[in-house]
């Protein structure tokens, strides 16, 4: 198989990587052990294998890895600093907004996408800045939620309605 | 899906990329986001050639009209101020529904035609904006209205082609109207049937210039062209709306898949040419 | 309130920061030397006989080190559901067979160096098939002449091979025809349901290999490891003494990974190999190689009393479970027992049919049957309500089980076997209706009638359901706790967490029971070496039976820390009490010590470990119930229903971790919700799945989902650990109802078949409404 050599930024680290140039950028990142980036559907649909390229939010699954030569790649793996997480990571603990965490990462970054942008957003932009990313476990609530107490640092909990108990034996 | 690639080119250059495509011997592939390409596969191919470094990303006004890159991508069209201007902004709302933030960022509107898929969300607005596509090859650029383009897309005489521009050339005066309706199962859908239409109406409210196109109820976006000569010079009221509404499903073919059944579709057309007609008479002060 | 310190609380999840993070925690991350990849060969064809199958050219191909056919492996007839021994689905499946069921079924398999060289190997496999005539319709599986499916001799404890039923079940409680006689007013209707399917984002996936010792490991994404490794054993008829099943961080499960579909496959690829092997299915394989939800026809009849008792219910249900049996006679028997003593009828009857087709299979799904049942049920007394005059909201209160009641339905229904009477020893299901009806503002909004002339319609519904807490006198769970030089406890459980924080709830009642912060509690969970015995995550159980076991470890461990205690604090036990990670005289002279002095004293000076473990099980399964709220939009020119709001009241009796229990919450609904509206896996007349992607598999994604109010009501289930019963399935049983009902209200047309599709609404629009009769006529029927 022919290969090619690729010049990437991944999480601020320079990488030289020897690839194929039909690869995919999600198999090579998987292959250089950013194991963060999850395939989902490998179709564009799903959104668990989105990262960062140039700051842009994309699916790796459907960008050839020779595409990102010279670029900055940033993956979930880079987004905490050092144990210091992300306003958006620490939300999404918060509020529950992970539960098999399968799709974490991509919705992460979709929210990181979006508040680089627009750190103020609405609870519609979130939605609709977070939409590519299908998640089967949280109903998007508490995703949601988290995003916007991330943008609005320091995060309020999310409230709840919780009736006292009933007891009845 | 790509194991048998044996180059990715980057071209700086149309005239390098139509050299590239013209020398790989029909096993070379075009890709600009790739959304289409890699959902499709495509186990022939052996090069690829990148063209978003080509200088076609680009929307410039021209002639009153505007000029858009083949690798001018879906955000770029949705967030542009040119864009937004023309046509009532028909083309960025439709933009704006091609997927999720991730595809559009990268998905561009050469591989929206190129793809030719009936239900491709661009075809619609740039039908009714008369648009032109230019196509380069060895032998140099050619115009073709994007109908013809559509036609033509994958004959022998394209293929070895690349997508360059589409103009949009119309800039048309006062009392006009525009709409982009798009129907989908979820928020995020391809298209199960999407209706742009345009239009003007001189100072008695009488329609002097009309557009209806559809998508996704044939082989590709049509014009509904027998309803826009019935509109043509008639007021636009009430009745004409309906009438045209009733008319296209006269003009459309459409199929039955696991998105819809043929007979709902044709009832969708008739009930989003009616909403886009009601849209555009609204912007066009008629009162209906 | 009950001075509890970490019960009850909303704690980060306790394996939060690996996920957001992206550490390497699921099964497919990590790499391991040689490697293999594996890949099934399915069956293009719903139903054919292998005349010939011919590897050798696969075999030759570089890089491909095992090919797998019927011929290569042993024939043991088996069910893939992940049940507890014995199994109650028929044994009507094979590693490899000679014979396909449906598009998809395994035909080979091969392991090679690349998934390419693997997907090339498949292509040079030879297959000649004799394609014999295909069972699609189930309406038709048990006609004369069908073909039949299982005509293999060795399958056992199928109910009728001949006619394909896999299972039958009849039970009834009183006299259904004595109730409807002595009814005012009886009501029957059909009912259809359909193939939905689970898409967890992770599908299904295992990696294989052999350690030094020789012995199978599989690193699987499975809700059962234990179920697994018994029947992975079983199939390749090894020890299981010479397995090792290791559960790491999984994807989702929502039942579909309660079977075993890949494990034994990939462990025999491993054995041929003797090498690694991983397997996973594509997206498209997943969802018609994987299971999905029965699809069933159901009628169901109801007998009532002029003031609105009812007297007596009949369901009756004709189910397909596709190819293979899995799960059919349990899924359906909840059909039944789940879902009628929701009314405290007098007069029961059920009875049901679960048949073969040449379809992708069926399997255990989130709600386990109910959905199906809850939506003829609910949609049922909706249109008995109306009809009556009354407030379906007061036919419910009238009508619904209470406090007290003993269901006995589930007395002659159990899992594939008579079952245990069910006491209601919890009820919130009052509150929940109430507070639920508050929240989508039921009393004004029920009472303006839908009027206007727009094309755009509002109404409100609403549904009651229930569902268990693990399966009775067939779930138990075991758990094992040490304490550590510093202080803090390892939790070794069975309970394999999903993804829906089980390990979180099951640390937080370790915690509570001993006394110390959530830090102190390192869990693992879900390794066959490591942790005890679980049947696994399924049936609504972790917290209630695994939580159990927990917490009687816990309590058993705690009784060591406080003699240890005793003896450093010169007090007596039954004057001591540990809470912050410390234990204290509860007399006035106030004395404590730190469990990690406490630790050091017993480990170094006494030299005992501080350990205990303990099983756990119920001859009951508590109800956990949830009304259902909703408001819709209907479009009548495009059929569209949009949901603007939905109100799920739940009693999950205790909730361990209220905001992991509002996340199952809002999981389910939005699950509900798609199951509703949107999701359907569509077969062509050949079998073949029209749409196995996200692009025409619609899921509610961020955009679709409405408002949701999420409300607890909270009650102490004494059969619980801490009163907690269970939370994960029931809420996914109320949208479908609740929104055919609430389209009801809006613009007077009964939904009787789900997906409820915008062309299924206009159709019944223009049905129910000529297109000469104006908009307002049709609100003066």
């Amino acid at each position: 198989m022919k290969t090619m050599e690729l010049r990437v930024t991944v999480n601020g680290q320079p990488r030289k990587w020897s690839i194929g140039p039909g690869d995919l950028l999600l198999d090579v990142l998987r292959r250089e052990g950013f194991f963060g980036v999850k395939r989902g559907c490998e179709k564009g649909e799903c959104g668990s294998c989105t990262v960062l390229v140039d700051g842009r939010a994309v699916n790796s699954c459907l960008m050839f890895a020779a595409k990102v030569q010279g670029c900055e790649v940033l993956t979930i793996e880079g987004l905490a600093d050092g144990d210091r997480l992300d306003p958006i990571q620490g939300a999404f603990l918060d509020h529950g907004a992970a539960q098999c965490g399968f799709c974490t990462p991509g919705m992460i970054l979709a929210a990181k996408w979006l508040l680089d942008k627009n750190p103020h957003p609405s609870e519609d932009e979130v939605r609709e800045a977070m939409a590519g990313v299908l998640c089967r476990c949280t109903g998007y609530i508490k995703p949601v939620e988290a995003v916007l107490a991330a943008a609005k640092q320091p995060a309020k909990r999310a409230t709840r309605k919780r009736e006292p108990a009933g007891v009845a034996r | 899906m790509f194991e048998r690639v044996e180059v990715f080119y980057r071209p700086a250059s149309v005239r390098e990329a139509v050299r590239l495509l013209a020398g790989g011997k029909g096993r070379a592939r075009i890709v600009a986001g790739g959304t289409d390409l890699v959902v499709d596969g495509d186990p022939t191919a052996r090069a690829l050639i990148d063209i978003t470094h080509s200088g076609l990303a680009y929307i410039r006004k021209q002639g009153g009209g505007c000029a858009i890159g083949a690798a001018t991508t879906m955000a770029e069209l949705e967030e542009s101020r040119t864009i937004l201007a023309l046509g009532g902004g028909i083309l960025a709302r439709a933009a704006a529904t091609c997927g999720s933030i991730q595809i559009r960022g990268v998905a561009t509107v050469g591989g929206n035609l190129a793809n030719g898929s009936p239900a491709a969300d661009l075809v619609t607005p740039l039908l009714v904006l008369d648009a032109v596509v230019v196509v380069a090859d060895a032998k140099g650029r050619r115009k073709l209205p994007i109908a013809e383009y559509l036609a033509a897309r994958g004959t022998k005489g394209l293929r070895q082609s690349l997508l360059v521009e589409v103009t949009a050339p119309r800039p048309l005066g006062r009392r006009c109207g525009w709409s982009f309706q798009k129907l989908g199962r979820t928020a995020l859908d391809i298209s199960v049937v999407n209706v742009a239409a345009g239009l003007q109406v001189d100072g008695a409210g009488r329609i002097q210039w009309a557009r209806v196109a559809l998508g996704a109820v044939a082989p590709t976006a049509i014009r509904a062209g027998a309803t826009e000569e019935n509109l043509q010079g008639r007021t636009l009221d009430a009745e004409a709306i309906a009438q045209a509404a009733e008319g296209v499903m006269r003009e459309v073919s459409p199929i039955s898949d696991v998105r819809a059944s043929a007979a709902y579709r044709r009832e969708m057309c008739r009930v989003l040419t009616r909403r886009a007609l009601e849209e555009c008479a609204a912007q066009a002060g008629c009162a209906l | 309130m009950t001075g509890r310190k970490v019960v009850g609380v909303n704690v980060r999840k306790v394996e939060g920061h690996k996920l957001v993070t992206g550490a390497p925690a699921f099964t497919d991350d990590i790499e391991m030397q040689g490697m293999l990849y594996g890949k099934i060969l399915p069956s293009p064809h719903a139903h054919a006989r292998i005349k010939r199958i011919d590897t050798r050219k696969a075999k030759a191909l570089a890089g491909v080190h095992a090919v797998l056919t019927y011929k290569d492996v042993p024939r043991v007839p088996h069910t893939t559901a992940g049940q507890a021994w014995p199994e109650p689905s028929p044994y009507d499946t094979y590693l490899l067979d000679s014979k396909v069921r449906f598009v998809g079924d395994r035909v080979a398999a091969v392991a090679a160096e690349s998934r390419a060289i693997a997907e090339k190997a498949l292509r040079l496999i030879e297959v000649d098939y004799e394609v014999l005539p295909a069972v699609i319709d189930m309406e038709l599986a048990m006609a004369p002449g069908a073909a039949v499916i299982h005509d293999e001799p060795d399958s056992t404890k199928i109910y009728d091979r001949s006619h394909n039923i896999a299972g039958y079940i009849l039970r009834e409680i009183g006299s259904v025809e004595q109730g409807f006689r002595e009814s005012d007013f009886v009501v029957e209707r059909e009912f259809r349901t359909h193939r939905q399917q689970h898409t967890p984002l992770e599908p299904h996936i295992t990696i294989c290999w052999l350690d030094p010792n020789g012995r199978l490991v599989i690193r699987t994404s499975s809700q059962v490891p234990y179920h697994t490794r018994r029947q992975v054993g079983q199939i390749l008829q090894i020890p299981v003494s010479s397995i090792h099943v290791i559960k790491p961080r999984m994807g989702g499960g929502f039942g579909g990974k309660q079977e075993m579909l890949l494990e034994d496959i990939c462990g025999a690829l491993t054995l041929a190999s003797r090498r690694p092997v991983k397997m996973e299915f594509t997206r498209e394989e997943e969802f018609y190689m994987a299971r999905s939800r029965h699809p069933q026809r159901l009628r169901m009849k109801m007998g009532v009393k002029r003031d609105g008792t009812v007297l007596a219910s009949q369901l009756t249900v004709l189910a397909t479970t596709g190819a293979y049996g899995s799960h059919s006679t349990t899924v359906q028997g909840n059909t039944g027992s789940k879902v009628l003593p929701l009314y405290r009828a007098p007069h029961m009857r059920f009875e049901c049919h679960v048949v073969y087709t040449n379809a992708p299979v069926a399997g255990a799904f989130r709600g386990y049957g109910c959905p199906q049942g809850f939506f003829a049920q609910e949609t049922l007394v909706d249109e008995i309500a109306c009809e009556l005059g009354m407030d379906p909201l007061d036919f419910h209160r009238m009508n619904v089980i209470r406090l007290g009641d003993t269901d006995l339905l589930s007395a002659q229904l159990g899992e594939g076997k008579e079952g245990l009477p069910r006491v209601v020893r919890s009820c919130g299901l009052p509150q929940c209706m109430e507070s639920a009806a508050r929240a989508i503002g039921w009393a004004q909004k029920r009472k303006k009638f839908p009027s206007g002339h727009s094309h755009l319609r509002r109404g409100v519904g609403m549904a009651c359901t229930m569902q268990g807490s693990g399966i009775a006198g067939v779930d138990w769970a075991s758990a094992f706790l040490k304490m550590n030089e510093d202080g803090s406890f390892y939790l070794q459980v069975g309970a394999s967490d999903v993804g829906a924080g089980a390990d979180t709830v099951l640390s937080q009642i370790a915690a509570e029971t001993l006394g110390v912060t959530l830090d102190k509690v390192i869990i693992t969970s879900g390794d066959t070496d490591i942790t005890p015995f679980d049947v696994g995550a399924y049936a609504s159980s972790t917290t209630i039976i695994s939580g159990g076991a927990v917490k009687k470890a816990a309590g058993k461990v705690r009784a060591q820390v406080l003699e240890v205690a005793s003896r450093m604090l010169d007090a007596p036990v039954d004057q001591l009490d540990c809470a912050n990670n410390e234990v204290f005289t509860t007399c006035a002279c106030r004395k404590a010590v730190s469990m990690t002095d406490l630790a050091m004293q017993a480990m170094y000076k006494e030299k005992f470990q501080i350990m205990d473990g303990a099983s756990h099980f119920n001859t009951d399964s508590p109800p956990p119930f949830c009304a259902t709220f909703a408001e819709v939009e209907v479009d009548t020119e495009t059929g569209q229903v949009h949901v603007l709001h939905l109100a799920s009241a739940v009693d999950p009796g205790t909730a361990i971790n209220p905001m992991q229990a509002e996340g199952q919450v809002e999981g389910a609904v939005a699950q509900g919700l798609g199951y509703a509206l949107t999701e359907e896996l569509v077969l062509d007349a050949d079998g073949r799945p029209l749409n196995p992607n996200f692009l025409d598999y619609k899921m509610f994604g961020f955009q679709d989902m409405p408002k949701l109010t999420t409300i607890l009501i909270e009650t102490d289930e004494p059969l619980g650990p801490y009163g907690a019963k269970s939370i994960s399935e029931v809420p996914i049983n109320g949208p479908a109802p609740a929104i055919a009902n609430a389209i009801f209200h809006a613009v007077g047309i009964r939904i009787r078949k789900l997906p409820i599709r915008p062309e299924d609404v206009l159709r019944a629009l223009h049905a129910e409404r000529p297109a000469n009769l104006d908009e307002e006529a049709m609100f003066a029927l």
